[in-house]
């Protein structure tokens, strides 16, 4: 009851009044304006589901479709905490975890990002899990099954995570290639949620809401993406994405024409082979008025 | 010159045509037109000497009195009536006015020299050849025809007789080389207009006809012609992409065939005019930049009152609603489309035969035969109508299904290519006899019968590459957008730049933190520090050259295991090619120990393009595997490659074998043991094993780590991460 009535409510702040309150290791990451997101699909009554059971959850789908997006304004509508970890081939469990730093001639423990939601209840976000090495992602599993601990082997230390804490990743299988994969073991334990690009009209309805550009002009910068997408796996590897569109509408919106603001947002951030620019650009032409 | 002569040329010339009344006349009226000396004179003169006859002079008198500039064509007139006879001297003079008085005298001149027999031939299709490119374009196909029938006189006839394929081509090519220089681009032009992949080919010329000048539809298959003769050059590349976006607009809002009925020719040519503006309507309603593609070949003005000028009028009525033709007919024609429900094509069939009644009563005549759509983008529109079982009423219609047959067969080929690339094989002459062929290298060879290696036992010649349809290759890439994707992405992860990080290192760019805190623990318990806290970046440089061995022995055809290795080697060479790794793709098949062929599809240097393409595609099964003979060959030609890495992959059905080899073992054994001599040199060998059942022999081959299987086409991203892997972890 009180959390339905906090759905409907009046911002964070009666929240945070009603919530327990949280340690100021996550206060920063509370979101406090609802993040605009246009629902698709099922996606929030899939992710509210989840949530509730706390499942872990993979968000999958192509660059610039909205997954960030959705994960923040997910964490604003149950009032979670995110906290959000950029994965790199760089990051070791270390850095995922925690370790002793020294503080005036002493050892101290630092939490870990992901050490910090298991305690406080957060959620915490891995977003393109698949850029980190295999065995950095191997530290979540014991977070991603029925016991839901965190063990940390330096402090010979088991954590119990938090009834609040979750987990969720991000997974854009276009990117995927042979070599760089999930582990099977660590893909069955999420509940996937799959995001392609919205419908036509209901893309030109976001870009037009994110840019402020008006929605005639934004259903021809749709038209553009698609024929950018129908050049998938023809040359390109990826379609302009919904977060390209706004950058162009956003530069449209400046004063640019559509075509420069286009040939900017779209085209030349998309290939540098010259024969594919010069068809797409044609293709691209074609949509203009 | 002539004014210090007792006698100037002209005077002399008269002089030894008196009596003849004709000539002297028109040699008077020549002298009055081009002056009384020049060329001319010289010309006539030098006529007069090769016994040209009275009318061939007459002939070119008149003409130089006809016209200016002719006379420098006197002596180059002589020549060809030296080296053929007067009468061609009166064909070409009566050509040369006939055409619009090209400058071909040298040209025609080499002919008359080189090639006396096929001289009036050439003559008879100089108009096409014009039509096509123009003076260079004629000059060309004379060179052309020249060289290919070298001196034998009877292959320069059915060369200039047009019945050789190669003379069609050259003719059809024209100057503007436009398809084959825009197809790439066109489709993928389409591909991200439409959001399918297009089958675009080149029209096919049948044999006596003119080469096509419109753009055609058949079965989804859009035909271009080769060039748009008359075109500018500089506008041809719009006109492809005009003619693509057009046939687009039909796929896209078209409908299914209409059955032609009694309709009349002109009425199918209207009802074919409606439908065009009524799909490009469509189109422009959701792409509205076509518009701007489209307009600039809309040139018809309102004027002319034949059936051909009255049709583009209304078409570009019915595309432009700028454009205002009082002609009643026009008005009549828009006012009908304007009002019509554009959502299907047949309400547009009925305002077709209506309007075509009209231009009847008009009693404008309307030659289908000669009739050529404009705008020049348009499609001849033949696609749109269903020509089985009809009556056959008139010749136009009749010439129409002609076509559409044509076109049908082109496309039956198409549709099952393995098929129609057997059918070409077997045609084909066997593979240039591999005695006369060039020695690469010999080789030794393992005897295991005597446990020796026989020195210099095998040979291996170079193989003339067969060419074949690049485009299938492209096809074939296209046709596997996911797999392609997959490989280039692992060929260029897998190349270099992929920084590896270091921890623990005594110097680097960055603190590594873990190890400081240990440092200092160290330090604070009285333990030896290392220094060793920073961290680092190695760049792990993959410089890497490959050379794909191909299988292609007769045993390839089974199974289809060549066609697998054609995806492989195309999937392999265009990720490579991407990732600007040296690869070269050889193909191997042995003809007993002294012809173990070799053909290059690609050497190191070449990038993978249209040439290594058609060589890939033409590749054919046939003859035996001498593998051992070719790993050598492939290993000494790696050697000589700078590179860090050096990698044989074989592509293979692992049962090498020859004619005159009886013990299988021998061949599995020499394999073998070429490969261990190989690795022993620094080159990794990993074997591809195709086809079902190749696995337990590959082992025998490329030892139990060296090899993986392919059975379907589907694993291949997959094998070839497995190959990667076990490249990297060497």
């Amino acid at each position: 009851m009180e959390h339905r009535r906090l759905r409907n409510g009046r911002g964070v702040l009666s929240m945070t009044r009603l919530a327990p309150k949280p340690s100021s290791a996550v206060e920063p990451f509370f979101i406090g304006f609802e993040p605009y997101y246009r629902p698709i699909g099922e996606e929030i009554d899939i992710y509210e589901a989840a949530y509730r059971e706390r499942l872990p959850v993979m968000l999958k789908g192509p660059t610039g479709c909205g997954k960030t997006r959705f994960l923040e304004h997910m964490a604003w509508r149950l009032r979670r905490p995110l906290i959000t970890v950029a994965a790199s081939e760089d990051m070791t469990a270390a850095d995922l975890v925690g370790r002793y730093l020294l503080l005036s001639g002493e050892t101290v423990w630092r939490d870990g990002p992901l050490t910090v939601a298991v305690r406080e209840g957060a959620i915490c976000y891995i977003d393109e899990i698949v850029e980190a090495r295999q065995d950095t992602t191997v530290a979540i599993h014991p977070l991603t099954d029925a016991r839901r601990v965190l063990p940390l082997e330096k402090r010979n230390e088991q954590i119990a995570a938090h009834p609040d804490f979750q987990l969720v990743i991000s997974y854009n299988p276009g990117y995927q290639s042979a070599v760089k994969d999930l582990k099977e073991s660590t893909k069955q334990r999420f509940v996937a949620i799959d995001f392609g690009f919205p419908s036509a009209e209901v893309e030109a309805e976001i870009v037009a809401r994110e840019s402020g550009l008006d929605t005639d002009v934004a259903r021809v910068l749709v038209l553009v993406a698609e024929r950018s997408r129908n050049l998938r796996g023809h040359g390109l590897e990826e379609g302009a994405s919904t977060r390209t569109l706004i950058h162009a509408a956003r530069l449209a919106r400046q004063g640019l024409s559509l075509k420069a603001a286009v040939e900017s947002a779209v085209v030349l951030p998309l290939t540098d082979e010259e024969d594919l620019r010069g068809a797409l650009r044609e293709a691209i032409d074609a949509c203009l008025p | 010159m002539s004014a210090l002569r007792e006698t100037s040329p002209v005077e002399e010339l008269t002089a030894r045509l008196a009596g003849r009344r004709a000539l002297e006349g028109a040699a008077v009226a020549a002298s009055r037109r081009a002056g009384e000396a020049g060329d001319w004179v010289d010309g006539a003169s030098a006529l007069l000497h090769a016994n040209a006859g009275e009318t061939a002079l007459l002939a070119f008198l008149r003409a130089v009195d006809g016209g200016d500039g002719f006379g420098a064509a006197g002596t180059a007139l002589a020549d060809i009536c030296r080296e053929t006879n007067a009468r061609m001297v009166l064909t070409a003079i009566e050509a040369w006015q006939r055409l619009g008085r090209p400058h071909w005298w040298a040209t025609l001149t080499r002919l008359a020299r080189e090639a006396p027999e096929s001289f009036a031939l050439v003559l008879n299709h100089a108009g096409t050849a014009l039509a096509a490119g123009g003076e260079p374009g004629f000059t060309d196909f004379v060179a052309v025809g020249l060289k290919a029938g070298g001196a034998d006189a009877a292959r320069r006839r059915r060369f200039f007789a047009l019945e050789d394929p190669l003379a069609r081509r050259t003719l059809s090519r024209g100057v503007n080389d436009g398809f084959a220089a825009n197809e790439r681009r066109l489709a993928t032009f389409l591909t991200a207009l439409v959001g399918r992949v297009p089958f675009l080919r080149p029209f096919p010329t049948p044999p006596g006809r003119p080469p096509a000048r419109r753009v055609s539809i058949a079965d989804g298959v859009i035909l271009f012609p080769d060039s748009f003769p008359g075109a500018p050059a500089d506008t041809i590349d719009r006109l492809y992409r005009a003619a693509a976006a057009h046939a687009a607009a039909h796929r896209m809002f078209g409908a299914s065939r209409w059955k032609l009925g009694s309709l009349k020719p002109l009425q199918v040519s209207l009802i074919g005019l409606m439908e065009d503006a009524r799909v490009e309507a469509l189109a422009m309603l959701r792409f509205p930049g076509l518009r701007r593609l489209w307009a600039p070949f809309h040139v018809a003005r309102t004027e002319g009152g034949t059936a051909p000028a009255l049709l583009a009028r209304m078409a570009r009525a019915l595309f432009e609603p700028g454009f205002h033709d009082p002609h009643g007919f026009v008005v009549k024609a828009r006012r009908l489309f304007d009002e019509a429900d554009k959502t299907g094509p047949a309400v547009m069939r009925a305002i077709g035969g209506l309007i075509g009644n009209d231009l009847g009563q008009m009693r404008v005549q309307f030659n289908a035969r000669d009739w050529v759509i404009e705008p020049a983008y348009r499609d001849d529109n033949l696609g749109l109508w269903d020509f089985e079982g009809e009556p056959q009423s008139s010749e136009a219609i009749e010439l129409m299904i002609d076509a559409a047959r044509v076109r049908q067969e082109e496309g039956d080929g198409r549709v099952e290519p393995a098929a129609a690339h057997e059918r070409v094989g077997r045609a084909r002459p066997a593979p240039a006899a591999l005695e006369e062929s060039i020695v690469l290298a010999r080789y030794p060879e393992w005897d295991r019968a005597h446990g020796v290696e026989r020195l210099d036992w095998t040979c291996v010649r170079a193989a003339l590459p067969r060419t074949g349809d690049a485009r299938r290759i492209d096809a074939l890439l296209d046709g596997a957008p996911d797999l392609r994707r997959r490989v280039r992405r692992l060929a260029r992860s897998a190349r270099a730049g992929r920084l590896t990080r270091l921890r623990r290192q005594a110097e680097g760019h960055d603190l590594d933190v873990d190890a400081l805190v240990e440092e200092a623990v160290r330090a604070a318990t009285g333990e030896t520090p290392d220094g060793r806290v920073y961290r680092a970046s190695a760049p792990r440089l993959r410089d890497l050259a490959t050379v794909v061995l191909m299988d292609v022995s007769e045993s390839t055809r089974e199974a289809s295991v060549l066609e697998m290795e054609r995806l492989a080697v195309s999937l392999l060479g265009d990720a490579l090619d991407a990732a600007h790794d040296p690869v070269a793709l050889l193909a191997f098949a042995s003809d007993g120990r002294e012809r173990v062929g070799l053909t290059r599809v690609k050497d190191f240097d070449e990038p993978f393009g249209p040439t290594a393409r058609s060589r890939l595609a033409g590749l054919e099964s046939g003859l035996s595997t001498r593998l051992g003979a070719a790993l050598r060959h492939a290993g000494s030609e790696l050697e000589r490659r700078r590179a860090f890495r050096r990698l044989v992959l074989v592509m293979t059905d692992a049962e090498p074998s020859d004619i005159d080899v009886t013990d299988p073992l021998d061949l599995i054994e020499d394999a073998a043991r070429a490969v261990t001599r190989l690795r022993d040199r620094g080159m990794d060998v990993l074997g591809v094993a195709m086809g079902e059942g190749a696995a337990h022999r590959a082992a025998g081959i490329f030892g139990r780590a060296g090899y993986v299987t392919v059975a379907r086409p589907t694993e291949l991203p997959r094998r070839f991460a497995d190959l990667y892997f076990r490249l990297s972890r060497r």
